[in-house]
């Protein structure tokens, strides 16, 4: 559908810049990160296996590792869940409302996320405004636990991660023909058959960009991830920080990344071929 | 006519460096920046308030503050280990001094340029860099849910207090120290934390929270998210003079403490500033101010007299600070690294 044109054979040299960046800045460091990773230990500098040896031999590793893709993958799922919708009222939207409504959808990444996390705590704590919430509202008598809950997590990162699944989203969706879904009511079609067999797949192409920024953005989210789950609910990014700062353990906190790194980009390469092969189902114009 | 400029630029500038180097090293301090690291909580808002523009009057350089817990800076030097620190001043836990001596990343301080070195008792002038301070441990508890002040860590395991027991991970001192205390009381030594973890099990069905790190432990309180905790007397000060439900008791088994120390990186950009840094904390007046409310934190400049919060719940005389129990760091720190991991894993939901 969207026609991807290759540059011009003289237009290459202009992504130099950003590649040599990216040599510099990426490739390079994450090289020394897997040299690092390779070593016997914190003294020895003998080269081997043993720290992966260490990781996959130890279901403890293996639990973390599974429980912060489950999280990832729960919080992606819940900003489908919201924000399609979302991006949905906004491409429809007046073009003078959907500019406030890109706004306010925008608005959350205005602010760090460190100050957001904050926020967050103040609402969800024992003495916070949910808990308020509720009690005024005699659902509960005691106050309930959320910080430091994984529901807790998926809800703070689901907030703090939307505005990533809706702009793409947004643009895809807007790109789509109002003609499409008017054909598709006359030719009898109802609302719910025209946008799982029109809408869905055009917009295929932005769910799975949301999809893969929103996953990697959770996935990797240090900070959301201690302030709002504490030290109990170890995930990931706290556990290579705990092998690196606490216990000063660099060859395994790096083996832990070079893992880490691998499994956020086998799921990203997996809905990259949904992606792919949704959009050629979308191109065949069946 | 772009050329013009940069020319006229690069004439500017070589002007001003040429100026520069006639000032006198007071005006020359002016334009440098030292940069020092410094604790969260206590720590640092006493060095901003205080300590900083101290400095700044005192030698006119300006200085960057940045909050770091000992291990993380014992992190960072390591990886900038043979170059250039990412700070000039370190501030240390008993523990890591030996570590960082042993690894060659500090300088033995230079007492000799120091003039306020002398006046520290004999105890806490060390050859690595002088401690500014001690930290005590005991009971932080919320006096507006709990009536009847906790007297000894048994009390954490009350089932009255189930899920309103606050932790610490271990990367923090705070967090440290109260698993070797815990150890002791429960019969277990430097080179055995059994008793520890046994008690830290019992303990869990009590626990609401563990903070992944010392920021998100003051949260924690002010948040009312936890009601009883093992803290430092200095944080609950600090934590009280804004406001927040909490006092500190000492337990029946006493306070454990440790000693915190400032040092001079190896191959500090800023050496000289580094130790003028490091003498202003030492200077009595400024301990003196230091010591006062919402700090309270304590003197180690025999010329300071201990004020009466101190005196109420640390120690009456200077002589009793030396009486506070501490660890053989040298036997627990090549533990550290297989504590976090059994940590963890134990405390893990």
């Amino acid at each position: 559908m969207v026609a991807i044109t290759m540059p011009r054979d003289d237009e290459w040299p202009l992504a130099l810049p950003l590649a040599a960046l990216f040599v510099v800045c990426f490739v390079a460091p994450f090289c020394v990160l897997l040299a690092l990773s390779l070593h016997a230990g914190t003294d020895a500098r003998a080269f081997s296996i043993a720290q992966y040896a260490k990781f996959f031999g130890d279901t403890f590793n293996l639990g973390i590792l599974w429980s912060t893709t489950w999280l990832a993958i729960r919080a992606t799922l819940v900003c489908v869940v919201f924000g399609y919708p979302i991006a949905w009222v906004c491409s429809r939207a007046p073009a003078r409302w959907q500019s406030v409504l890109v706004f306010l959808v925008v608005l959350p990444i205005l602010t760090s996320v460190v100050v957001r996390t904050f926020a967050w705590i103040v609402i969800l704590g024992r003495e916070g405004v949910m808990n308020d919430v509720l009690r005024a509202l005699s659902i509960v008598d005691e106050p309930i636990p959320l910080l430091f809950t994984e529901t807790g997590v998926i809800v703070v990162l689901a907030q703090v991660q939307m505005p990533l699944m809706v702009l793409p989203l947004l643009a895809t969706l807007s790109r789509i023909d109002p003609n499409l879904g008017d054909a598709s009511a006359a030719l009898g079609a109802g609302a719910w058959r025209t946008f799982f067999r029109v809408t869905l797949p055009l917009s295929t192409p932005g769910l799975v960009a949301g999809c893969i920024l929103v996953f990697s953005a959770c996935a990797t989210a240090f900070v959301t991830q201690t302030l709002i789950g504490g030290a109990r609910l170890v995930y990931m990014p706290l556990h290579i920080y705990q092998q690196a700062i606490g216990a000063n353990n660099w060859p395994f906190a790096a083996a832990i990344s070079v893992v880490f790194t691998v499994a956020v980009m086998i799921v990203i390469y997996a809905l990259n071929r949904v992606g792919g092969t949704s959009k050629a189902y979308a191109g065949d114009g069946r | 006519m772009g050329s013009d400029v940069s020319r006229r630029h690069f004439l500017a500038a070589g002007a001003g460096a040429g100026l520069y180097a006639l000032l006198p090293a007071h005006a020359r301090a002016q334009s440098k920046t030292l940069v020092a690291a410094t604790f969260p909580g206590t720590w640092n808002e006493a060095h901003r308030n205080l300590l900083a523009p101290y400095f700044r009057k005192r030698t006119g350089a300006s200085v960057t503050q940045s909050i770091q817990l000992a291990t993380e800076q014992i992190a960072k030097l390591e990886a900038a280990k043979g170059g250039r620190p990412p700070f000039d001043v370190a501030i240390l836990d008993e523990p890591q001094v030996y570590d960082a001596a042993k690894q060659g990343l500090i300088d033995e301080y230079p007492a000799a340029k120091s003039p306020n070195f002398k006046d520290l008792f004999p105890v806490y002038q060390d050859k690595w860099g002088p401690k500014i301070s001690l930290q005590v441990i005991g009971i932080g508890y919320n006096p507006k849910k709990i009536k009847t002040p906790p007297t000894s860590y048994d009390d954490l395991l009350n089932p009255a207090y189930k899920g309103r027991v606050g932790l610490t991970a271990l990367n923090s001192q705070l967090g440290m120290a109260f698993l070797a205390e815990l150890n002791r009381i429960k019969g277990g030594n430097e080179t055995n934390f059994e008793p520890a973890f046994k008690a830290l099990k019992a303990l869990l069905p009590n626990v609401g929270a563990v903070a992944a790190n010392l920021g998100a432990y003051a949260t924690l309180w002010q948040q009312e998210q936890v009601d009883i905790a093992p803290y430092n007397f200095n944080f609950v000060q600090t934590l009280k003079a804004k406001g927040v439900p909490v006092e500190f008791v000492v337990p029946d088994t006493g306070l454990v403490g440790w000693t915190t120390s400032l040092h001079v990186t190896k191959n500090a950009v800023e050496p000289d500033l580094a130790v003028a840094y490091i003498d202003s904390h030492l200077a009595a007046d400024m301990q003196s101010e230091m010591e006062k409310p919402p700090y309270d934190i304590i003197p180690t400049n025999s010329k300071v007299p201990l004020t009466s919060a101190i005196m109420q719940t640390v120690a009456k005389t200077p002589a009793d600070l030396s009486k506070i129990r501490g660890f053989d760091w040298t036997k627990i720190n090549p533990q550290r690294t297989a504590l976090i991991e059994r940590f963890n894993r134990e405390i893990k939901l």
